[in-house]
């Protein structure tokens, strides 16, 4: 992404906040005067009233007095560049706080003018400044963001690649000692004293172990061979609905209720099918293990586009951008507080007793990373756990119904 | 009926040793083990095997330079290949519909029942029509 260019021939929106009637009058008639051509000029007289006229329409530029009835000061500014942080705010301060006015810079002002001190040509020259300075430093952010995203993403493919590398090198010299010995349990286990019992009980022994052992191998590649994704047009909602076919036996089992919830023009994702499957799978069968009296499970795909509030909130997805959510519920009993950061740590399981390898949602969370997406787990009131998925669309542009 | 001959070609010693066992104790196959790439070729004129279960990644010649050897030879006219490896998963097998380079693969954690099946299946595609 690259700075764009202005041709400052845009027609700005902007709004006056100052409690003085005549100033704002005066600062009118100046907007009048000028040759640039205004879209919407509207006045606020307090803090309240600018917070409600800002939610009401869209301004470019603000000018603002700190002195408000119902705020003072630096004050004022900090509110409101709070709550509107894409708004550019040129502080108007009078003129015996012109010192003040300098220290406003330093805090998310883009300009400082000094009543009395200026004519319409230095306001709509400084309104016009405000708003090109606040539009770079936007972009700029916007542009470091994804530049760190980036280099994250990076780091976890090489992480990835010599997991990998390390991973496929020690399973192939395990798996050949493994497969003599499960070869030379089977032939033991075929011949006359294979009846004796504790033969029968030894033999069984191995052949547990072995095939554990095997197991742990086969996780370990899983989660080895996350640094290739085969990216393709996937239509999530179909592919949640043949991740539960294949764990429809678990969901019986445990007597679970799914409840779907599946938006209808859900976008199409460029996503690595086997692996979106993988990661889906994983976290019905966590939920439906939370639950092994029964209970509902809850399974709902939505979408929206990134809008510059959520941008400031999260960070993560750039503004504008189209993302996808999963969300998968359980009514089990939750997860201590203390361990939700660790469980999405490679080998941290919380069922090492049922043979739980601790790899599956480190695995989801490589997955879902892989695409450069989001994963996070929440305890939910009054319980149970809701694992997200968030998922963006390639471009934000809704693919062609090119369907899998 | 005539025992079918089958040939593993593995540098692991003690994998085809009890690899031998168990198929030779069905009763319905002679099983020769070679452990020496260099000597895989060598040991499929001599022997004739119906089959050939042939590992992937051996110090040496790999699996896939001896199949060339032996395709060179014309000698896949009456020989059936299956690929029998370690270092596939179950998820790359997938991807490959079991096949690679028109020849079934194995992944070495299989059971016996499971190479049985694949014998009798290679041999039944071979016995009608294969001009490789």
């Amino acid at each position: 992404m690259s700075i764009s260019n202005t041709s400052f021939k845009e027609s700005l929106s902007v709004l006056l906040i100052d409690d003085t009637a005549l100033d704002l009058k005066l600062l009118q008639k100046m907007l009048t005067e000028a040759s640039a051509k205004f879209s919407l000029v509207k006045t606020a007289k307090s803090l309240k009233e600018t917070f409600k006229t800002l939610k009401e329409s869209h301004f470019d530029v603000a000018i603002l007095d700190l002195n408000l009835p119902d705020s003072h000061g630096i004050e004022t500014l900090v509110k409101l560049n709070e709550k509107f942080p894409f708004l550019a705010i040129v502080v108007n301060t009078g003129v015996y706080e012109d010192d003040l006015g300098i220290q406003t810079m330093s805090l998310g002002a883009q300009d400082f003018i000094v009543k009395g001190k200026y004519q319409a040509y230095g306001l709509v020259k400084s309104i016009y400044y405000a708003k090109e300075r606040k539009r770079i430093e936007d972009e700029l952010l916007n542009a470091y963001n994804r530049l760190q995203e980036t280099q994250n993403q990076l780091v976890q493919a090489e992480k990835m690649n010599v997991i990998g590398q390390l991973a496929s090198g020690i399973a192939h010299e395990v798996k050949n000692p493994l497969a003599t010995i499960l070869f030379g349990a089977a032939y033991l286990n075929e011949k006359n004293y294979a009846q004796d019992e504790k033969i029968q009980l030894t033999l069984k022994s191995i052949i547990e172990s072995a095939n554990r052992a095997n197991t742990i191998i086969k996780d370990l590649l899983d989660f080895a061979s996350i640094s290739k994704i085969h990216r393709e047009n996937v239509s999530l909602n179909q592919l949640i609905e043949k991740s539960l076919e294949l764990i429809e036996y678990a969901i019986k089992k445990n007597k679970i209720r799914v409840v779907k919830s599946f938006e209808n023009d859900l976008p199409q994702l460029q996503v690595d099918y086997n692996r979106m499957e993988q990661v889906i799978v994983n976290l019905v069968l966590n939920a439906v293990q939370a639950m092994p009296n029964g209970g509902t499970l809850g399974l709902k795909t939505s979408s929206k586009t990134v809008t510059k509030a959520e941008y400031q909130n999260n960070g993560f997805f750039p503004v504008g951008s189209q993302i996808v959510f999963v969300e998968v519920e359980d009514e089990g009993p939750g997860i201590p507080e203390s361990k939700l950061s660790k469980v999405f740590d490679p080998f941290y399981t919380t069922k090492r007793a049922m043979g739980g390898v601790g790899l599956g949602l480190s695995v989801a969370k490589n997955i879902i990373e892989m695409h450069a997406g989001r994963i996070n787990l929440v305890n939910k009131e009054p319980k149970g756990v809701r694992a997200t998925l968030a998922l963006k669309t390639e471009d934000g542009e809704k693919k062609s119904p090119n369907y899998r | 009926m005539e025992r079918k001959k089958v040939l593993i070609i593995d540098d692991e010693k003690n994998f085809t040793q009890v690899f031998k066992l168990n198929l030779e104790d069905l009763g319905e196959y002679e099983v020769w083990t070679e452990n020496n790439s260099h000597r895989g070729l060598t040991v499929v004129r001599e022997f004739k095997p119906d089959i050939i279960f042939l590992d992937v990644a051996m110090p040496g010649l790999e699996g896939p330079d001896i199949l060339n050897q032996i395709k060179g030879e014309g000698l896949l006219k009456k020989t059936a290949v299956v690929f029998f490896t370690a270092t596939v998963t179950p998820d790359e097998v997938h991807a490959q519909h079991g096949f690679i380079g028109g020849h079934p693969f194995l992944a070495k954690d299989c059971s016996v029942h499971e190479i049985v099946n694949c014998i009798k299946r290679s041999l039944n595609n071979l016995a009608p029509v294969n001009n490789f």
